[in-house]
């Protein structure tokens, strides 16, 4: 038997490599942001982008905090609570990361496209 | 071969379950296959899910020589065997085997069927491989891991599957080659 690809083989190659191109093209293409700000407040629940500086306030219980988005991350730049936790807490950059202002009722939290789970074990 | 008179009662004939030819057959490449599924199961490997699935190889050989049915045989039982060897069996490594075995199955039937001059070993083993990986990585996608991230893990994992999958036929191609070679001298 000698080894001659026939033409379903090359057919075949063909529509490996296509389909390797397109999986790593999707797996090591920087795709838009990959990471979104969910903004939970007594009012209701928002999305901020990370791909966007830009300054936003956000209504809560006790009066409007302040929120910064810049290079992909979020902090509370001011809320009307006597502790500042949250502005003390910095900025938050990860997916799974998350900044709150609980006496105002205004919860940050990173996401993946839509991370539900980081992983689930057995 | 003496029948074992010596040893005792001998069932009669007709209780006897008597294997036929295919079952011998499919008995002698599955336990060649379980016993290179166990033996690369000790392997070390790089990256969880990786490995270089060289009882495919048994699989590729029954289809070309035997036929689909004989290969499904084989690849079931050893999937079946190795999973109570390696103490694996239903659990979620034995789930994935299960699926990546069902797919490339499906796939090979699919190219087996393919008119013209068809697959070469060379090709099925590539698509063996790859319907093989799909499966797998929709198998813990669907039950275990339901993360877009699955995804990403589908580029390197799909690129060994295509290496080791051609490999794979070229193990094949060269056995079945020389199985002709013999058979001619």
């Amino acid at each position: 038997m000698r080894l001659r690809p026939t033409p379903a083989d090359l057919l075949a190659f063909a529509a490996a490599a296509a389909l390797l191109a397109a999986l790593h093209l999707h797996a090591w293409g920087g795709g838009g942001p990959v990471v979104t700000a969910r903004v939970e407040t007594p009012a209701g629940t928002r999305l901020l982008p990370l791909d966007r500086a830009g300054t936003y306030r956000v209504p809560g219980a006790l009066g409007e905090s302040v929120l910064e988005v810049r290079d992909g991350a979020v902090r509370f730049v001011d809320s009307p609570c006597r502790a500042k936790v949250c502005v003390r807490s910095g900025w938050a950059r990860t997916s799974g990361d998350l900044v709150a202002c609980l006496p105002n009722g205004v919860v940050v939290t990173l996401t993946g496209p839509d991370g539900e789970y980081d992983a689930i074990n057995f | 071969m003496k029948p074992p008179a010596a040893q005792g009662r001998v069932p009669p004939q007709s209780a006897l379950l008597r294997p036929e030819r295919e079952d011998l057959r499919v008995a002698a490449l599955a336990a060649l296959a379980v016993a290179l599924h166990v033996l690369e199961a000790a392997l070390p490997s790089p990256v969880p899910g990786m490995k270089p699935g060289l009882a495919n190889v048994v699989t590729l050989l029954a289809l070309v020589r035997f036929g689909w049915r004989t290969a499904a045989w084989v690849a079931a039982l050893r999937v079946l065997v190795s999973g109570l060897v390696l103490g694996t069996f239903l659990s979620p490594t034995f789930l994935l085997s299960a699926g990546g075995a069902a797919a490339a199955l499906g796939a090979l039937g699919l190219a087996a069927r393919c008119p013209g001059r068809g697959f070469s070993p060379l090709g099925l083993g590539l698509v063996a491989a790859m319907a093989h990986m799909g499966g797998q990585l929709l198998v813990a996608w669907a039950l275990f891991v339901p993360h877009p991230a699955v995804a990403l893990l589908a580029a390197p994992l799909m690129t060994a599957a295509a290496a080791f999958g051609t490999l794979s036929g070229i193990i094949a191609w060269r056995i079945l080659a020389q199985e002709e070679a013999t058979e001619q001298a």
